[in-house]
């Protein structure tokens, strides 16, 4: 759908600024209504714990090796949605919309190399091999042989991982793949400017609270909410330094960057599992994709008046996607389930 | 009814991608409107007659259309949806067709594709088109309010069955289609939905659409529907095809797509299926217009990618 900027889109995100168009039933077409400026004061700027999204918090230790990464978990049953947060970001990115899909599914979201509260012999090292391995090991160490069905969402980098991750074809009970917000064509565009947009960003933050109000404040989050949950965990204490610093080491990581992204838009196509491409704002399809989606190979929804993170601006649409995706695919816990859908006899020629 | 005159002059301003004034669009959908509201579900087309796929907007690629087809009303033209939405003139290119309509009903005959439809415009470029240009949502709103009256469907001499997007578990006769209430926005699911949806597809029997709305059908799905109904071909449109149509299902099915270079960089050839006196095909294939004005597109590059 058909699974879309192509000029006659804004690329600069000022819908918020027009006439909204007349309110529609919800669909996954639909605008959500713009997000009142956040007013910040040191009260509502305090972090939340993960515990009032997730139900559990584990360190999954991965055997013959020394990597322990960790997971926080929701839900009872169903299928596993399982996260993978950007660049910079972590597991609990996916806090406010895991306490929606637990309802109806379970939820792993879990801390990459290098980010939130896992713990590697080697943090900087987030080649898209390495990143693979890791979610495949986690995945592994989980469920043993014979995992439930899951599908893999991945936001930004942690969407080029899951595509790898489904690309390889090694994860046999793989029911579907969500990519939030990343194609490859503005990716690698956008890889140019990215140093400066790092060293752009506020480096020390006196306090947690302060962290939180930037981000909000800078725009890279648009939920408040989610910030006070997510954004503690991007965060170490700098005893030298006596104020907080990211935990990421991102600038470290560019020999990686381009590995993250090239060719990602033909992996993305040639995964076998249902496929739904979330995109905040405006699509920014490259031609791979632009062919592949008017040939009807995937779906394509574009989300208006979110941030990049569409998982925390807007939790709820977001979760919604996800339990459409899940029972339109009709991914139940063991695959999908299709009661005489597709006729078993072979072609007739 | 407008007087010829008139119409022959808002088509002259068309021709050269002029829009119409907002009152003129609200008079125009008027005159439309009455005209489809007594078309139907499945609308019976004479040959000789040519078909043509999306245009989405590509209003100089339309332009082309007609020099290699022929211009209207000398050819008789058979549209499957999807007028807007992606290219840069779908206020130009909607219009223009409509316009066609009012002036010579009977040599026009345009159908619904998924992209005419109030939910999707707002999504694609039409919505924010119409505000570009008129500074309100007016045209917008007349126009997808027209798209309600549009015929799902059309039937060339009882042979040749026409749509935008494919076939539906639901339909299983064109009198199954003939029943259905189509003045309303296209629903999420359902017939109606299928459609403006659904694909062809190398699998048997019916599949879930990866495309989130209609369904996939196989070639023993179409055969039995063209069994059934006394048919010979399906012909639809929905797919982008790089040779601009495309043979499939052992030719009960036939795509026809008429945006050459699909949304400016798809790089694929667009093409019309010409129905000739006799109900012999005919596919001309086109390549982009060679005078293409586009507007500046500053695509700003996104501020992230971790």
């Amino acid at each position: 759908m058909d699974p879309s900027s192509l000029g006659a889109l804004s690329e600069d995100g000022s819908s918020e600024d027009k006439d909204q168009p007349l309110p529609l039933r919800p669909t996954s077409f639909d605008s959500s209504l713009p997000h009142p400026p956040a007013r910040i004061s040191k009260k509502v700027s305090s972090p939340i714990d993960w515990n009032m999204y997730f139900d559990k918090e584990e360190d999954v230790h991965i055997p013959e090796a020394t990597d322990v990464f960790h997971v926080y978990t929701a839900g009872t049953e169903g299928p596993v949605v399982f996260c993978i947060h950007g660049g910079g970001y972590s597991g609990l990115s996916f806090a406010l919309a895991a306490s929606k899909i637990k309802e109806k599914a379970r939820v792993v979201a879990m801390d990459l190399r290098g980010h939130g509260k896992s713990c590697t012999e080697d943090e900087i090292g987030l080649s898209i091999d390495t990143l693979c391995n890791d979610v495949l090991a986690v995945i592994r160490t989980m469920y043993g042989d014979s995992p439930p069905a899951i599908i893999l969402v991945g936001h930004s980098m942690g969407g080029s991982v899951a595509i790898h991750v489904a690309a390889k074809k090694v994860l046999r009970s793989l029911a579907g793949l969500v990519v939030i917000d990343v194609v490859e064509g503005t990716a690698i565009a956008s890889l140019f400017h990215m140093r400066k947009i790092l060293s752009n960003r506020v480096q020390h933050f006196a306090s947690i609270e302060k962290a939180i109000e930037w981000s909000v404040k800078g725009g890279s989050l648009r939920n408040l909410e989610s910030a006070r949950v997510s954004v503690p965990s991007t965060l170490k204490y700098d005893e030298s330094k006596e104020c907080y610093v990211y935990r990421a080491r991102l600038e470290e990581t560019e020999e990686y960057w381009k590995g993250w992204y090239e060719g990602l838009s033909e992996k993305f196509l040639s995964c076998p599992a249902a496929k739904l491409l979330l995109l905040a704002g405006t699509d920014r399809l490259d031609r791979s994709l632009t062919i592949g989606q008017m040939q009807g190979k995937f779906q394509m929804v574009v989300i208006r008046n979110t941030g990049h993170a569409i998982q925390e601006d807007v939790p709820d649409e977001f979760a919604s996607h996800i339990l459409n995706f899940i029972s339109r695919n009709r991914i139940g816990p063991n695959g999908i389930e299709i009661p005489g859908l597709r006729r078993p006899q072979p072609p007739q020629h | 009814m407008p007087s010829h005159a008139d119409l022959d002059r808002q088509i002259e301003q068309l021709m050269e991608c002029k829009p119409l004034s907002e009152a003129e669009v609200k008079t125009l959908c008027d005159h439309a409107r009455a005209i489809l509201v007594e078309e139907w579900n499945v609308q019976p087309v004479k040959c000789p007659v040519t078909v043509c796929g999306d245009i989405h907007g590509q209003f100089y690629d339309l332009i082309e259309l007609f020099r290699i087809g022929g211009n209207a009303p000398d050819t008789n033209y058979l549209f499957m949806g999807d007028y807007v939405d992606r290219g840069y003139y779908s206020v130009e290119t909607v219009t223009l067709l409509v316009v066609l309509k009012v002036r010579y009903r009977d040599r026009i005959t345009i159908l619904r594709g998924n992209h005419e439809s109030r939910q999707i415009t707002q999504v694609y470029g039409f919505y924010d088109e119409c505000l570009r240009k008129y500074g309100n949502a007016n045209v917008w709103k007349y126009f997808t309010d027209l798209f309600d009256y549009l015929p799902l469907t059309a039937l060339i001499e009882s042979q040749i069955f026409c749509l935008h997007g494919g076939l539906s578990p639901s339909l299983d006769t064109l009198d199954n289609i003939r029943a259905l209430d189509r003045i309303q926005e296209v629903p999420h699911e359902g017939p109606m939905c299928d459609l403006l949806w659904s694909d062809p597809d190398d699998r048997c029997g019916w599949g879930i659409s990866p495309r989130g709305a209609g369904y996939t059908f196989g070639q023993d799905i179409a055969a039995n529907f063209n069994h059934t109904n006394g048919l010979t071909l399906i012909s639809r449109a929905h797919q982008l095809v790089m040779e601009g149509y495309n043979w499939c299902q052992d030719k009960n099915v036939v795509t026809v797509f008429s945006a050459p270079n699909y949304c400016y960089r798809c790089g694929n050839m667009a093409a019309i299926l010409e129905i000739g006196e006799n109900m012999d095909q005919n596919f001309l294939q086109f390549d982009p217009a060679p005078r293409q004005i586009e507007p500046d597109t500053i695509r700003k590059t996104p501020d992230y990618f971790l």
